[in-house]
Parts: structure tokens; C-alpha cells; sequence
């Protein structure tokens, strides 16, 4: 790449906002082309780069109110402490997961545990928002989600679909876009099996034609000296909201459009219509979507609880993993599954397991790391992280090293601070080497 | 119903003016006249300093002050601000007709007397406290600091008591308004004492709270000072019948604290030791940092809070004043003397210096009257300039008006009282009216919320904004000419003169009348439509999305 392009790729991307990398990437190819003054493989070469980046996405299977590493991904059958949940072996040997997800152990050689998460915060909100932002709440910086990040980051803007899509009613404390503005703020799907709420016109096409050019011939109808500016956005934001809603790729939400068995793959219920939707709209070029299943939050009847739990999550969570590798989507895709902490290796009085943050698993696949393996493991009771640490940083940074994003990257807050994307920590590499 | 157009009731003159105002006006008392009298004094004061002090020596671009706005402008800018809702068709007829020299003022005297003025701003600073909640559970208390606010503005309470009422509140935070503060923060000693600072004295101590300041000149250990007035706040779980509740109350009996920072449990704050976290790092002084002052460590929660809200309210403490002023300023003109607006320095420059120390001061000898600084800032000419587009950094400030998105509550009001629905009608009991994830109001508040205290430039406009109101249903419905009872069907029935309805939309949904050019293309559409109802509703459609309607300009 000739120097000067270089230049300008640096300034565009430092000066986001004011140069857009896109519109840089437009004129200056256009332009370039056009005066022969860059060569043709400086052209691709920037292409290449712009379609990687656009090819990367990020699922987060979000497990509301603290999912139990007993009963999921760090069996302890051998000690009490396990209870009575038994271990199954996977289809990768020396790894064994809970009895509880039969298909997900079947998909082990695209998954990698992280069994030695450890953070200190055991009430749901903060931790909830402290898994979302690798940051604790304070009531001065309104730390980005990471969806918002990574859609800050990696989307290319222009689309007709959102880049950040939530799927789901079991959301709490989960942040948004902060800092970032809220043109950064998830899309929300409350209820993956019916179309987003006002995504349809609630007139039939032509008259909503006809509405929006009497709205447009009214909006241009004087000159407004005092809101003309805000006309100009607010015309933008119309037209683009229009497209959106008439696209046919709004096709993409409606998951049935999606072949009998396809639909029969991912299994029944809400969180199983999720990931399906998870699949199609990350298809369909959307950047970050995150789907919850809630109800973790298992202080009576853990066993139970779990296992009507998990087996609303195994089913979906396998086939999600397995259909994003059939379509060669998972090498680009990022699939993390976390809750905001663990549950206590004691099991209490109503057999229930309470908050426990101090050692608790996380798994990952796609987007670059090597499934089939563990990093860290527990005692073997369960209560302390026997070896490998790993921090809410470090998994952040892990996670925006597959996206490809650089977690030392600082955005400013309104008062014109310095806020690094993460604070610290490091990517593990074991995930990924 | 009126459906007289305003050309036609200029001729028709005062005695129906008064018929279609409906509220008459009462004489005002002295005590208010006095309140008029200093606020335009006042108004005058503030375009003299600025005019010396900023327009005399532009900086960049023009230095010509945007001509003072229509009265349609006027009165709908000054209605959303005072009381949060769209002039009524009637009180914009009024306002049009009524020839005398003092109505501006008049219509601000009669607004700041309005219920909604307090239910407004009650609102606002709700939004300003719990934007920044640390729990979702903090919401419980929402509704209450709704209430409680709501009552002392309309009863004239001054801003020093009610900013003290925060920081001496114990209670249920259900029943006592004034613990919101607390409840936002989950009684966190470090995030109370950083809100406190923020809220009340503009002052972003925290960023000290780590590292100290790169930029200004607060020191890490004078964070913890102030958050030594606070480690003795607590927050009880209380289980009241079915409904769970939380108190604050003081503890001045205790054990150490089980985790660093102090946490929880200790009597006393301390400075976590940054290179051994887990250490119990060293013991604060309650210090005030602005003066230095001091209490003994020991002493009780209640005295420690009492006499941070002396030292914070005091007349010697001019930031106080200066961070009520700065937020209302820029709420009601568009740009703050500093932005962000909580954020005052010390070393941040004010925009114009002399008519900040102005308004600050007369503010302090107001005894922190808030409905006399509402007064005297609507009362200028820097209020009542038109709006044009933000400007840049290095132009000159306060040559018009700026345009602000509405918040919320402004858009669900204007939106439902436009369209004559209620969708909060039916519900009873805490729920209604509320603030919380069930009501339409919460509802609303999902997708046209935003944090008061972000700078309005980073406010935009979002997709799920325009969808709600292109396709939501609860508008379709509301929109329905065929309904009899609707809005639009009683307006089609009882008036056959197509643009007497055209007319009657725009006051009804935009405060003002129609350009000729808006009611050539509005007739137009209804001669092309199929018929007289869908061409309405259409057009009634277009108004709920225009620009305008969401702006305050």
C-alpha cells in the first residue's frame, strides 16, 4: 500500500466520526481508481480488510441470574460438593461435562471452557453489568456493553439491519451503548418467534408511500432557518428507519422463513427460537447478537431447576454451533456462553446454590479459538481456581482478540476522559494457539 | 369545539379571546408582582453583561444575535420548559390575540404557577438521579422522588433545602422522596459522595477516586475526604407484606468491614491502598474539600451529613449555586456557561463569566428561589432569540437559542394529550403513572429516554424513535378517523371546513398554526386521498413525525 494511502487508512480510522472509514474507503477508491494513482492490489488489499472485518460477529448466549458450573461445565461428581449430578464423557476424550447437556458434549471438539473465571462481585446488577463492560457500574463513566463495542467497532454502518441486535425479556443491568451514544444501543427483539414491536407499517404499502410523501413534502415545505440542521437528520433517520422496516431483508427476523427441519434442529421454545434467530440475522450481516435464557438464579431446587434448565439450553446451544460451522460461519463467529457468576460448591439447606463468584466457567467457540480443550480448573470441591486464573479482563481481551478489536482502545467520555475498552488484563492465549 | 382560525378570531378581538382562554387570569399578587419586577431586572441584566462581555468581542463567524422568536415559537418553548406540555389550541389563540406589552412575562408568571411546573422539573431531575442508578431496584424509589420533588417546587421550596433534604435523608424510600439519591447509589459510600458532588456542586470529584486528576487540581485523597462523610449510610432490605422495600438509616454501631475500600460494616472510610488492594488502606477525615473544613473522625452518621449540607448550602459556597445555575441555564437556553453542564471545574473556562456570577449571586440572595431563576432566565432576551444549529467550539455563545430534544415525558404527554388518549387511565394504584419497566410511561421511556446530564449533542435520535412513531399501534389506534369517539372523528364531524381541521391538527399537535405552503400540500392531500378520513389520518400521521415534534426549538 503506497504511503499515502497508508496516511489516510490512519487518519480515517483514528478520526472515526469525522473521517468515516467507509466514506473514506468510497472516495478515495473511487477516486484512486479513476487517477490510476494507487495500484490494484492496494485496492483489494484495503477490500480484503474491510470484508474480514464486516465478517466478523459475535454471539453472547447470555444465562441470566448465574448459571450452576456444577451442573453445566465443571462436574464434581466425586466429591460432595457435586451433589447429584453425574458426569458424561465428550467427543473429545479426558473432557467431561455435566450429564445435564448430552448434545453439547457431542459439539466438544468446537468448544472451549474457561473453568477458572474469578471476579468478586456477587450481586446480580453489578456483576450482571460488570460481565457486560469489564467494568463495575459507577455513576460517572456509563461503560459501553459489549455489544455496543463490538458494533462500534466492527460494524460498517449503511446497513439496512441494526448492527447490535438483543433477543429476549430477561435482560437486566446489562448496559447499552454509554459513552459510546445511543446510536450504539441494542435493537430489541422481546420475543424471538414474532417480528420486532413497529417494524411493520400499520397500513398497506402504498399508503404508507403516500404518508411518507406528504411527511416529506411537509417537512421541506418552508425554510426553517432555526431547525433546518435537525430536519436534515431527522429526514435521514426517516428514510433509513423506512428502509429498514420495507427491506426485504427484514425477512431475516422472521424465523419462519426457516426450512421445517432446520426449525425442528434448534428445538422448541423460546431460547431455541433465539439462537436460530441468532444464526439468521448474523447471517444476514449483523454484527453482535446476544440472546438470553434466564432463570439461573437457583437458591431452592437447584437440581431440578438446573436440568429443566439446561435442557432448554443443550439442544440449541449445539445445533447453533454446528449449523454456524456447516455454513462455514464459525470461524468468524464468536459464541460465548457466561451468566454474571457461579453458583456456592455448598449446597444449602433447600438444595439450593447461591451466588458464587469466586470460581465459576465460561465456554467459547468459533471466531478463532481451538475447541476441544480446558483452561483452568477448579479444587475438587469446587471452591477455589486450582490453576489459571482468569479475570473478567482477561476474558474481555480474549474476546475482542478473536474480534479482532484492540482492548487498550480509548474512547472519551462526555468530560473528555480517557476510557480504555478494557482496563487491563490479557487475552488468554491458550484459547486461541 | 373552537373552530375559529386565528385570522379570523384577530378580527373578532378580546371578548372572545377571553371566552376561548378559558382561565382567566388573576390579578397577580404583590408578592409575585415583586418576583416579575426582579426577574425582568434581571432578564435586562443578563442581555447587558452578555452583551459586553461576549458579543462586543466575537470570536469566530458571526456576532449578530438571531432575531427574538415568533410568539408561537415563544409560547410552545416556554410552555414545554416551564410545564413540560404543548400550549393548549386555546392558550396559543390567546397568546396570538392578546396585544399587550408584558404577555411574555405574563405567560411565564402563569406557567411557573402551574402544578405541571413542578411535575415538569420533578421529572427532569428524577431522570438526572437515576440515570446514573448503580441497580435496577433503585427504581423502586422513582416514583416517590417524583412526587416529593413535584411538591416542593410547586410550593416554592428553596434549592438549598431541598439539595440538603438528599443528603440528610433516612427513611423508607417508598414514603421519604429525598432518599433517592442514596437508593440510586445502593448507599455506596464512594458513589454517594461522587453523585453528591456532581449533582449538587457540579464538581466531578470522583475521576479522583483512583488516580489523582491529570487535569484538575482535585487530589485523590480529598475524593476520600468526601466520601468520609458517608460510610455510616445504610441501606436495610425492610419486607413490608408482599412488597419489598428499602430503608436508609444510620449506623453508627458496627464491625470493621469485611472488604477493602470499606465497604461495608466499618464506622469510618478509608483510602484503599492502590498498590495492595486487599489491605485495609488509610483512615479519612471527613474533610470538605472546596474549604478544608473538618469533622473528627467518630462522629455520627446524622451529624456527618448535617454538616456537609451546612457547608454545601452556605452563601460562602459559590459552587452550589453555580452548578443550579449552569443546569437551568442550559436547559432553558441550550448551551451551558460550562459544558458538560456537572461539570464546572476548577479549571474548566465558563463562557461568560460575569453573568454566571451574576445569576449565581442574585440566586443566593433569592434564598435559592428556583421559580425566580426560571423567571429571570425567561425573562431575557438570550431565552427568547430564535434556535439555530449548535455551534462550533471557537464561535461565539448565546447568539440564539438552541434546539433540545424533548425528553420522555415531554414526548408521552405531548404525544397522548395531542391525540386525547390516556393509556395510563386505567391503571391504579403504584403502578400508574409510574416510572417502572410495567407502565406505558416506562414503556415510552425505554425508547425516548436520555440522561439530562449528557451533553445534547450526543443525544440522537434513534431508529426504534421513528419506528414507535410511524407504526406503534397504540397510535394507529389513536389515529383512527372512523372511530367516532377518537380525536380525529369528533374534529372530522363537527367540521366540514377542510382547513379549519388542518387548522386544528397543527395546533393540537405542534402549538401553531399552518404555513401556506403546509396547508396548500395538506389540502391537496385530502382532494387526492380516496377519502376524507384516511386523507386526515394521514395527515395527522405526518404531523406525530415531523421534526418539530419531538424538538423544543
Amino acid at each position: 500500500m503506497s504511503q499515502e494511502i497508508r496516511h489516510h487508512v490512519g487518519l480515517a480510522v483514528r478520526r472515526q466520526g469525522v473521517v468515516g472509514r467507509r466514506d473514506f474507503l468510497r472516495v478515495t477508491s473511487a477516486a484512486g481508481l479513476a487517477a490510476g494513482s494507487f495500484a490494484w492490489t492496494d485496492l483489494v488489499s484495503l477490500r480484503a480488510d474491510e470484508l474480514r472485518r464486516r465478517g466478523m460477529a459475535c454471539i453472547l448466549l447470555w444465562m441470566q441470574g448465574g448459571p450452576s458450573q456444577f451442573e453445566t461445565f465443571d462436574p464434581k461428581p466425586g466429591h460432595e460438593n457435586g451433589g447429584e449430578t453425574k458426569a458424561i464423557s465428550t467427543s473429545v476424550p479426558g473432557i467431561e461435562l455435566a450429564e445435564n447437556l448430552p448434545h453439547l458434549a457431542g459439539m466438544m471438539d468446537k468448544v472451549a471452557i474457561v473453568r477458572s473465571m474469578t471476579t468478586r462481585e456477587g450481586n446480580h446488577q453489578r456483576a450482571s453489568f460488570l460481565l457486560h463492560t469489564a467494568h463495575v457500574p459507577t455513576a460517572s463513566i456509563r461503560y459501553p456493553t459489549l455489544g455496543s463495542v463490538v458494533a462500534h467497532e466492527l460494524a460498517v454502518g449503511g446497513g439496512e439491519l441494526p448492527a447490535f441486535v438483543r433477543i429476549g425479556r430477561q435482560f437486566r443491568n446489562v448496559g447499552d451503548g454509554g459513552l459510546l451514544g445511543s446510536v450504539q444501543d441494542p435493537f430489541a427483539v422481546t420475543d424471538a418467534a414474532r417480528l420486532p414491536d413497529n417494524a411493520q407499517p400499520t397500513t398497506e404499502a402504498a399508503r404508507y408511500q403516500r404518508r411518507l410523501s406528504l411527511l416529506e413534502r411537509l417537512e421541506t415545505a418552508d425554510r426553517r432557518t432555526d431547525i433546518e440542521q435537525e430536519i436534515v437528520e431527522h429526514r435521514g433517520l426517516y428514510k433509513k428507519a423506512a428502509r429498514m422496516i420495507r427491506s426485504p431483508r427484514m425477512e431475516t427476523f422472521d424465523i419462519g422463513r426457516e426450512p421445517e427441519n432446520i426449525r425442528g434442529a434448534y428445538g422448541e421454545g423460546d431460547f431455541g427460537a433465539g439462537c436460530l434467530l441468532a444464526r439468521r440475522l448474523v447471517e444476514a450481516g449483523v454484527t453482535f447478537v446476544e440472546v438470553a435464557l434466564g432463570g439461573w438464579d437457583t437458591h431452592d431446587d437447584n437440581f431440578n431447576r438446573t436440568r429443566g434448565l439446561t435442557a432448554r439450553l443443550d439442544q440449541p446451544y449445539a445445533y447453533l454451533l454446528e449449523d454456524l460451522a456447516q455454513r462455514g460461519m464459525l470461524d468468524k463467529t464468536l459464541v460465548i456462553w457466561m451468566g454474571e457468576f457461579g453458583r456456592t460448591p455448598r449446597i444449602n439447606p433447600r438444595t439450593g446454590r447461591d451466588h458464587y463468584p469466586r470460581a465459576f466457567s465460561v465456554a467459547l467457540a468459533g471466531g478463532g479459538v481451538q475447541g476441544g480443550r480446558t483452561i483452568g480448573r477448579t479444587n475438587e470441591a469446587g471452591t477455589e481456581v486450582a490453576d489459571r486464573p482468569v479475570t473478567t479482563e482477561d476474558l474481555f481481551c480474549s474476546f475482542y482478540h478473536s474480534l479482532g478489536i484492540d482492548p487498550s482502545k480509548e474512547n472519551m467520555s462526555p468530560i473528555g476522559r480517557p476510557i480504555k475498552i478494557v482496563d487491563g488484563g490479557q487475552a488468554v492465549s491458550e484459547l486461541f494457539g | 369545539m373552537r373552530q375559529v382560525s386565528i385570522a379570523a378570531m384577530a378580527v373578532a378581538g378580546l371578548s372572545i379571546l377571553l371566552l376561548v382562554e378559558g382561565r382567566a387570569q388573576e390579578p397577580a399578587g404583590p408578592e409575585t408582582d415583586s418576583l416579575q419586577a426582579a426577574a425582568i431586572a434581571a432578564g435586562e441584566r443578563i442581555d447587558g453583561l452578555l452583551a459586553e462581555e461576549v458579543f462586543s468581542s466575537p470570536t469566530q463567524g458571526t456576532s449578530e444575535p438571531a432575531p427574538l422568536t415568533s410568539d408561537q415559537v415563544f409560547l410552545r418553548r416556554l410552555t414545554l420548559d416551564l410545564a413540560g406540555r404543548l400550549p393548549t389550541p386555546g392558550e396559543v389563540t390567546a397568546f396570538a390575540l392578546d396585544p399587550s406589552a408584558d404577555k411574555r412575562w405574563r405567560a411565564a408568571e402563569r406557567l411557573l404557577a402551574d402544578e405541571a411546573f413542578g411535575r415538569n422539573w420533578a421529572r427532569y431531575w428524577r431522570d438526572v438521579i437515576f440515570y446514573r442508578r448503580s441497580n435496577e431496584q433503585a427504581l423502586l424509589a422513582a416514583r416517590t422522588v417524583e412526587d416529593y420533588l413535584s411538591d416542593e417546587f410547586n410550593s416554592g421550596a428553596g434549592w438549598d433545602e431541598i439539595a440538603r433534604s438528599f443528603v440528610e435523608a433516612t427513611g423508607d424510600v417508598r414514603e421519604q422522596g429525598s432518599t433517592g439519591l442514596i437508593m440510586a447509589q445502593m448507599a455506596e459510600t464512594a458513589e454517594v459522595a461522587s453523585e453528591t458532588s456532581r449533582i449538587f456542586l457540579g464538581v466531578q470529584i470522583q475521576c479522583a477516586q483512583c488516580h489523582d486528576h491529570p487535569t484538575d487540581r482535585w487530589k485523590r485523597q480529598q475524593f476520600h475526604e468526601l466520601a468520609a462523610f458517608f460510610p455510616r449510610v445504610a441501606l436495610r432490605p425492610v419486607r413490608d407484606g408482599m412488597m419489598r422495600t428499602f430503608e436508609v438509616a444510620s449506623r453508627d454501631r458496627g464491625g470493621p468491614g469485611r472488604r477493602p475500600g470499606n465497604r461495608r460494616g466499618a464506622l469510618e472510610h478509608h483510602m484503599p491502598d492502590l498498590a495492595d488492594p486487599s489491605a485495609r488502606g488509610t483512615l479519612m477525615t471527613p474533610t470538605f474539600f472546596l474549604t478544608g473544613a473538618q469533622l473528627e473522625t467518630g462522629t455520627s452518621d446524622l451529624d456527618r451529613r448535617t454538616t456537609l449540607a451546612d457547608w454545601m448550602t452556605a452563601e460562602s459556597n459559590p459552587w452550589f449555586a453555580r452548578a443550579f445555575v449552569n443546569r437551568i441555564w442550559a436547559e432553558l437556553v441550550g448551551e451551558g456557561f460550562y459544558e458538560p453542564i456537572d461539570d464546572l471545574g476548577p479549571d474548566r473556562s465558563c463562557s461568560a463569566p460575569a453573568t454566571m456570577e451574576f445569576l449565581s449571586s442574585e440566586f443566593i440572595a433569592s434564598g435559592y428561589n428556583v421559580k425566580w431563576l426560571f423567571a429571570a432566565i425567561t425573562a431575557s432576551e438570550a431565552y427568547q432569540r430564535e434556535s439555530r444549529p449548535r455551534r462550533n467550539p471557537d464561535e461565539t455563545p448565546f447568539l440564539a437559542n438552541r434546539t433540545q430534544p424533548l425528553r420522555s415525558d415531554q414526548v408521552f404527554d405531548v404525544l397522548t394529550t395531542a391525540l386525547g388518549v390516556n393509556p395510563e387511565g386505567q391503571r391504579r394504584g403504584r403502578m400508574a403513572g409510574g416510572y417502572g419497566r410495567g407502565g406505558p410511561r416506562g414503556q415510552f421511556a425505554a425508547t425516548f429516554g436520555y440522561d439530562p446530564s449528557d451533553p445534547r449533542d450526543e443525544v440522537a435520535a434513534s431508529i426504534p424513535q421513528a419506528l414507535l412513531l410511524m407504526n406503534s399501534r397504540m397510535i394507529a389506534g389513536a389515529i383512527n378517523a372512523g372511530n367516532p369517539r377518537g380525536m380525529l372523528g369528533r374534529v372530522l364531524q363537527t367540521t366540514s371546513d377542510n382547513e379549519q381541521v388542518v387548522l386544528e391538527l397543527y395546533l393540537r399537535c405542534l402549538a401553531r398554526e399552518p404555513s401556506n405552503e403546509e396547508l396548500a400540500a395538506c389540502l391537496v392531500h385530502v382532494r387526492t386521498a380516496p377519502d376524507r378520513g384516511e386523507a386526515f389520518e394521514d395527515i395527522l400521521w405526518a404531523l406525530l413525525n415531523r421534526t418539530e415534534f419531538v424538538l423544543r426549538h
